[in-house]
Formats: C-alpha cells, sequence, structure tokens
C-alpha cells in the first residue's frame, strides 16, 4: 500500500469530503450555532443543493441511462421502477391526504438508511485500500454499529423535529412513526456493542501488523455517527447533512466515471483531460439536478396542489428511485466495480492500463 | 389463546388503520373511501407485476423475474405500511414491528436486480 493508493485525491481531500469537513461544521455550530432560527441555515443549504445535492441525484440517473447497454443490463430498475414511481406520485397526488403521508414516511425513514449503506460502502471501499480485510464478522460488527445508529438517529430526528406528532415537509404534516421509549436504550446498546467489537478487530489488526490502522478507514463509521447521534439533537445541523452525504457520494462517483472516460486504451492521459471531464459531468449533473427538482415540479405546477407539495412528492420519488438505482450500480463484491473503486485519480495521469475487470458504463 | 391475541392484535389494527366497516359481511363497491381506492390500485400494480413476469417467463432472466418479485413485495409492503404505519401510537410494540419492517423491507430492496452468484439448484429427475 502507498500512501496515494490509500485514497481517490489525497489525504486533505479525502478527509474533508468522506467526513471531517462535516464533523467540523458540527463543531462549529455547536459552538456558536446554537439557535433555534435555522432560516440562514435552511437558505444556505438550498444554494449549496444546487451544485451538491441535486447533482448526486442527477449523477445516478447519468450512470444508469448513459448508454443502452445499461439499460437492457437492468431492466426493471430502468423501465419498472420509474413506472412505479409515477405510479406512486399519481396516487400521492390523487390523494394527498390518504397517501402522500406514508409516501413521504417512507422516504424519511428510507433516507437515513440510504446513508447508513454508504457509510457502510465507504468504510469497505478504504478498509480495502489499507489492506484491513472485512470478512462477515468485522461487517456484522459494523452494520450493528451503523444501522443502530441510524435507529438512534430516527429516533432522535422524530423527537427534535416533530410537533404534536407530525413532522413539516415540504409544507405537509407528515405524521411520525410512533416508537416505544424503550427502543433509544436498545438501540443505543446494540450500536456500543458494535463499536466496541469492530474497534477490537481493528485492535487486533494493529497488532498483527505492527501499525495503526489508517484512520480514514474509520472516518465515515465516526462521520456517521456525529450525523445520527450527537448531530441529532442541533436541527441547524440536520439540514445541511444531505449536503454531505451528497459530497461522499460526488466524490467516488467522479472518480467512477473519470476512469470510464479516460482510462482507455490510446485516450489522452493528463491533468488536462482530467479536468475537462470532470466539468463535463459536473455541469451536466447540475443542469439534471435543476430538471428533476426544479424543472419537474414546475411541469406539473398546473396541478390544483399547493407547488411546494407537488415539489415534496416529487423530491421523495427522485429520492426513492434513487436509492433503488444505487443498489445496483454500486455492488463492492462486482469485480469491475471495486476494481474502479481501487485506483487514485492520479493514476490516471499515467498511460493507460487497460484493465480487464474495467467498468462498462453500467458496471461502474 | 391464539384466537384472543389475534383478536386482540386486529382490534387495534383495525382501529388505527379505520378498516373499512364489514359489518353485515357486504360494501358498496361504489362508495369505497379513498383508503380502499388505494388499496385497489396496489393490489391492480400487484397483479399487474405478477402478469408481467408470467408474460416473460423463459424470455428474460432469473434475475428480472426476482426484480419483479421484489417490486410486488414493495407494493404490498407499502400497501400495508399505509394501513398500519401510525399502529404505534395505540400499540406501541407495534410501533417497533413497523420500523423493523420497514428497515427488513429495505435491506431486501438493496437485493434489487443485482447479480447473483448462486447456482441453480438441480434435481434429479426433474421434469423437463
Amino acid at each position: 500500500m502507498t500512501a496515494r493508493s490509500l485514497y481517490f485525491v489525497n489525504w486533505w481531500a479525502d478527509t474533508l469530503i468522506i467526513g471531517g469537513l462535516s464533523i467540523l461544521v458540527w463543531i462549529a455550530l455547536l459552538a456558536f450555532y446554537n439557535s433555534a432560527d435555522t432560516q440562514p441555515i435552511f437558505w444556505l443549504s438550498l444554494v449549496l443543493s444546487l451544485v451538491v445535492n441535486y447533482p448526486h441525484f442527477s449523477a445516478t440517473v447519468y450512470r444508469l441511462y448513459q448508454s443502452a447497454e445499461n439499460i437492457r443490463q437492468f431492466p426493471v430498475t430502468a423501465w419498472g421502477l420509474p413506472l412505479i414511481m409515477v405510479g406512486a406520485v399519481g396516487a400521492s397526488l390523487w390523494q394527498p391526504n390518504v397517501v402522500a403521508p406514508y409516501f413521504l414516511m417512507l422516504f424519511l425513514v428510507w433516507s437515513p438508511y440510504h446513508y447508513s449503506g454508504q457509510t457502510i460502502g465507504l468504510t469497505m471501499v478504504y478498509a480495502r485500500r489499507a489492506g484491513f480485510s472485512i470478512g462477515q464478522r468485522e461487517r456484522m460488527a459494523l452494520s450493528a454499529f451503523v444501522f443502530s445508529a441510524f435507529v438512534c438517529g430516527v429516533i432522535r430526528f422524530q423527537r427534535n423535529g416533530s410537533s404534536g406528532g407530525f413532522i413539516d415537509f415540504y409544507g405537509m404534516s407528515v405524521p411520525v412513526v410512533p416508537l416505544p421509549d424503550w427502543m433509544d436504550a436498545a438501540a443505543q446498546a446494540v450500536m456500543w456493542t458494535g463499536a466496541l467489537v469492530f474497534a477490537g478487530f481493528a485492535a487486533v489488526w494493529c497488532l498483527r501488523q505492527k501499525r495503526l490502522i489508517p484512520p480514514i478507514v474509520l472516518l465515515p463509521a465516526l462521520t456517521h455517527f456525529t450525523w445520527f447521534v450527537p448531530g441529532a439533537g442541533l436541527k441547524s445541523f440536520w439540514i445541511v447533512i444531505p449536503f454531505f452525504h451528497s459530497l461522499q457520494y460526488l466524490l467516488v462517483a467522479l472518480a467512477m466515471q473519470l476512469k470510464i472516460r479516460i482510462d482507455v486504451a490510446g485516450g489522452e492521459h493528463s491533468w488536462r483531460r482530467i479536468g475537462f471531464e470532470a466539468r463535463r459531468w459536473g455541469s451536466r449533473n447540475i443542469l439534471g439536478g435543476v430538471l428533476l427538482f426544479i424543472g419537474l415540479p414546475a411541469a406539473f405546477s398546473w396541478l390544483p396542489l399547493p407547488l411546494l407539495t407537488t415539489a415534496g412528492i416529487l423530491a421523495a420519488a427522485v429520492n426513492i428511485h434513487h436509492f433503488f438505482v444505487d443498489g445496483v450500480i454500486w455492488k463492492l463484491r462486482d469485480a469491475a466495480t471495486s476494481s474502479a473503486l481501487m485506483m487514485n485519480i492520479a493514476d490516471l495521469v499515467g498511460p493507460a492500463v487497460v484493465d480487464r475487470a474495467r467498468p462498462k458504463p453500467v458496471e461502474a | 389463546m391464539h384466537d384472543a391475541v389475534a383478536g386482540i392484535v386486529l382490534a387495534g389494527f383495525a382501529g388505527s388503520a379505520h378498516a373499512a366497516d364489514v359489518l353485515g359481511g357486504t360494501s358498496d363497491p361504489v362508495s369505497a373511501t379513498p383508503r380502499e381506492m388505494f388499496l385497489a390500485a396496489g393490489i391492480g400494480a400487484m397483479v399487474m407485476c405478477g402478469l408481467t413476469s408470467f408474460f416473460l417467463a423463459g424470455r428474460v432472466t432469473e434475475r428480472t423475474h426476482v426484480a419483479l418479485a421484489m417490486l410486488v413485495v414493495l407494493i404490498g409492503g407499502f400497501c400495508l405500511f399505509a394501513l398500519f404505519g401510525l399502529v404505534g401510537r395505540e400499540i406501541p410494540v407495534a410501533g417497533a414491528l413497523v420500523l423493523l419492517g420497514l428497515i427488513g423491507l429495505f435491506r431486501l430492496m438493496n437485493q434489487f436486480e443485482v447479480r447473483r452468484n448462486r447456482t441453480p439448484r438441480t434435481k434429479k429427475g426433474s421434469d423437463k
């Protein structure tokens, strides 16, 4: 393992994007902005959404639909799922008081679960890069920690963000999932047990290898913990959590896209080309995100419903579609995907070494 | 004993879900409530998925059939969630079960249309 092969970019970029920045923001908000007035943060996050959150959804759509081969390989995801989402949106718009609250409830619980999946995926990627083998036992301990933190987060978000058993989402009153009082303690017990067991495995590895485990391996889980346990008590912080989740995603998705576009025989391998591809991919995804989250609701503005309601329902559908597509296209057990996730962007500047397991667009 | 437990659970669920009035064992299909109409749409979507799988038999991969089956689970799960999602307001333990059920659904959907390394099981003398 070299210092370069451990990161997608370098120590600074990976550490900040994977979680360092979000932890710093949490500390800063805790110290300087523990205010109930979240409006300034809300508007700031809305602006950041245009360049980070929305493009992160668009990047998934782009990856799936960028070639006909992709669509042929995953027909149900490419065609069947959007039809189901259209049906769910139609039902929600048709019965905004009967169906929409449950559709939004489903999205609001699924969203942090999806973040948990990304945390585990990132930990696996960096562990593999560091040579720290994550077998079944290690994965079980990590999952216990991450998914219990998610349950703790759901409980805290609901407790701190609801009023009279409802959460305000895009101007709609969405009921919370009522949970028994003992559930928080039970989730915490599982979470700390998982953390201790995983830390034990990491300690054994350190002793055997006679070196410390690179902190980047543990950073995704630490970040996840910050988001869902202490961070869930700070309303101004949870508004920006989706931004940080999207930032993590964009780093990995960009690396993958560059691998697909640049790492081909006969292609130009230079920083200029990397910059050009990154700008092209970024601008397309910004445009795609605007279409998904602004254009789509605007297209349905003729409906006899408040525009915010339509936008909220469509946003939930785009999110749920994203959760599915992500599950399909980012499987580490796939040799081609895992091969691309092991590279450093600077590797693309050298001469092309066309990998037999190189991802096709769909696999990337 | 089992009947008593089932009765209590059903009574709780029925109250939470505002289930259809089945007094007399009949219901008027013309005056269906919005919830009943939604459930009918959900059942219709599940039937469509089943029919799609049936008509595509032999033409698509096993993975596609599994994905269609998972869509049925998703739609059915969502219909149940719309019916019993708030049952925890009356029975707190059931609220925990709803959350665990959702987590199970999400875990299952995480396997949606992914490659499976499982080799098909072949039985001796299986029908051709």
